[in-house]
């Protein structure tokens, strides 16, 4: 009886650890595609995402964290693909010398010096890129100075690897890595910097074309030639917005086929209107 | 009978033998574990300790140009504990003396059981409400233009380790044995002089252990800090002043370990602060483990 006894038991625990081992395996075979990287990229590429889920039932996991965290993680070999809101730098390409990447673009979009809505309601609708250095540089501190209220300007930058940061640094102070001695508060991702922009009345911020919205407002930029360009689609599509970056897919030279064909997924129409969608500009082919 | 006895005796021994080995595994294991953490804290700290022109001990960091001085980092995790400290310390003793000295029994399992429940939210949960009410509040206050500055970080940090600090102060303060309550009032001392010269001498180690404890706590919190702290790696001006964003060692790890190679400088930077961190943490731990086993000697 014991003797029956046991070997029933032991039949009962091998058969839970059998489909214990299955249920493991079955996890990490499904074929998900890892992605993470530029909080810019990532509204365009989960709605692509989702529509490319229900499509073919591959799952497709977006994660955010900056274009620099995107790089390093597809290098590393955590994700499949890394989104980027910039280009990749000669140092990040030397740090894997053995592999290789690829870009792929995917959509425009412009990176516009956003404020406080109660600053441009209050009159500061336009600047030009040296004014802006100049709050940057923290050579000017108060919004008098540029015919608004007479208010000590709130500078708002961002993490030094994120990409948005580094477009504007580059178009500013000319330099992506320029260090903002005027800046009064870091903020990382889009949705965190636009918060900050939301909550305060006096601030000035760099943020992508998609996040504006009435408590954040895009600034014109006022050009050596004196023409005022406004932050539209119409001027990042044509290029006359000085802040247009391209939004780009990262490949690793080792690209499996199913990422693949989610790449080739957001490149198709029916990827690029999760692009337009999302607020940016679709890549023409 | 002693024939029938043995065979299951002996399977008995085997198994407490099993037990027991299992038991020395894990002992030996957990040790192995904080041993391993350590050794790698300190290899992977080396290459920025060698690496030349780093300017670690210096108040720049930029990785760009391989600049990581740490001490604006330093003073921030350090600053933000004394904060909380101010906060969470006066707040709970007062609480704790009043639980355990002027309240009945039940009332006492009743605020011990909702402490515990408070000092088990997740930290991301007071970073939301930081984040959302804390942040907005202090800059109404203050007239700031983002109340993201060192002082959220600080009162945020003192609710939260709060629950710690008054549990444990009171669990001190409710183990000096009645009979020394009754002595005091027997001679005729006022409920104030009794626990001043009769509860709190006994209870003071273990008071002083469980602020060490919660210490330790605050210096190692990361999510609801990195939420509201601001995140400028740069000293306060002035120094002390508590109404400008800041760092600390683990918002500034929480926010650049994703974007170091690991392997590289930048990554080794970010280790050596982790390593003053742990390196303070275990301090506290033993200095803690000091005060509240000296209690149990003296009583």
């Amino acid at each position: 009886m014991t003797i029956c006894f046991k070997s029933k038991k032991r039949i009962a625990l091998k058969l839970g650890l059998a489909g214990l081992t299955a249920l493991f395996t079955a996890c990490s075979a499904s074929e998900a595609i890892n992605v993470s990287g530029s909080s810019t990229v990532l509204p365009a590429v989960s709605l692509a995402a989702d529509q490319y889920t229900i499509e073919t039932g591959i799952s497709v996991i977006v994660n955010a964290g900056g274009s620099g965290s995107g790089f390093n993680q597809l290098a590393e070999g955590q994700t499949q693909l890394g989104m980027m809101s910039r280009d990749i730098t000669k140092s990040e390409r030397a740090k894997f010398p053995d592999t290789n990447f690829t870009e792929i673009a995917i959509g425009i979009d412009a990176v516009v010096p956003s404020i406080s809505s109660e600053i441009f309601e209050a009159g500061v609708q336009a600047l030009s890129l040296a004014q802006i250095a100049d709050i940057y540089a923290g050579r000017v501190d108060n919004w008098s100075k540029f015919g608004g209220p007479d208010r000590p300007i709130f500078a708002i930058d961002k993490e030094a690897s994120r990409g948005t940061r580094q477009i504007f640094m580059a178009v500013v102070l000319g330099n992506p890595n320029a260090e903002a001695p005027g800046a009064d508060l870091v903020t990382g991702s889009n949705n965190e910097e636009q918060t900050a922009l939301t909550q305060s009345n006096a601030a000035i911020g760099m943020l992508s074309f998609a996040w504006l919205n009435k408590d954040v407002r895009g600034l014109s930029i006022i050009l050596p030639t004196g023409e005022v360009v406004e932050p539209s689609l119409e001027n990042i599509g044509n290029g006359t917005f000085p802040f247009i970056r391209d939004l780009t897919l990262v490949t690793r030279g080792d690209l499996e086929p199913p990422a693949q064909s989610f790449v080739d997924f957001l490149l198709s129409p029916k990827g690029q209107e999760g692009v337009e969608k999302s607020g940016y500009i679709k890549i023409s082919e | 009978m002693s024939a029938l006895v043995s065979p299951r005796s002996r399977q008995e021994l085997r198994a407490r033998d099993g037990v027991k080995i299992y038991c020395q595994l894990s002992a030996i294991l957990s040790i192995l574990i904080v041993g391993v953490i350590l050794l790698t804290l300190v290899f992977q700290s080396g290459p920025v300790m060698f690496a030349e022109n780093t300017g670690l001990f210096g108040t720049r960091w930029n990785p760009n140009e391989g600049v990581y001085g740490v001490i604006p980092m330093v003073f921030g995790s350090i600053f933000v504990m004394l904060i909380a400290t101010l906060i969470a310390f006066p707040t709970g003793l007062m609480t704790a003396i009043y639980i355990s000295e002027t309240r009945s029994s039940k009332l006492r399992r009743l605020f011990k059981s909702t402490l515990e429940v408070l000092a088990g939210i997740p930290s991301i949960v007071y970073g939301l409400i930081g984040v959302a009410y804390l942040n907005r509040w202090v800059a109404n206050i203050f007239d700031l233009q983002s109340g993201r500055v060192i002082l959220t970080a600080g009162i945020l940090l003192g609710i939260m380790i709060l629950p710690t600090f008054l549990t444990l102060a009171e669990d001190a303060i409710s183990a000096v044995p009645m009979r020394f309550r009754e002595n005091a009032k027997s001679l005729g001392l006022y409920r104030h002089e009794v626990f001043g010269s009769a509860i709190f001498p006994q209870a003071r180690n273990g008071i002083a252990g469980a602020g060490l404890l919660a210490l330790g706590r605050a210096l190692g919190e990361t999510m609801a800090v990195m939420l509201v702290i601001g995140s400028l790696d740069r000293l306060p001006s002035p120094l002390f002043n508590p109404l400008s964003s800041g760092q600390t060692i683990t918002s500034k790890l929480g926010r650049e370990v994703g974007e170091s190679a690991f392997g590289s400088i930048h990554f080794s930077a970010l280790v050596f602060m982790s390593l003053i961190l742990v390196v303070i943490t275990i301090t506290l731990t033993i200095l803690s483990h000091y005060f509240l086993n000296r209690k149990h000697a003296h009583v």
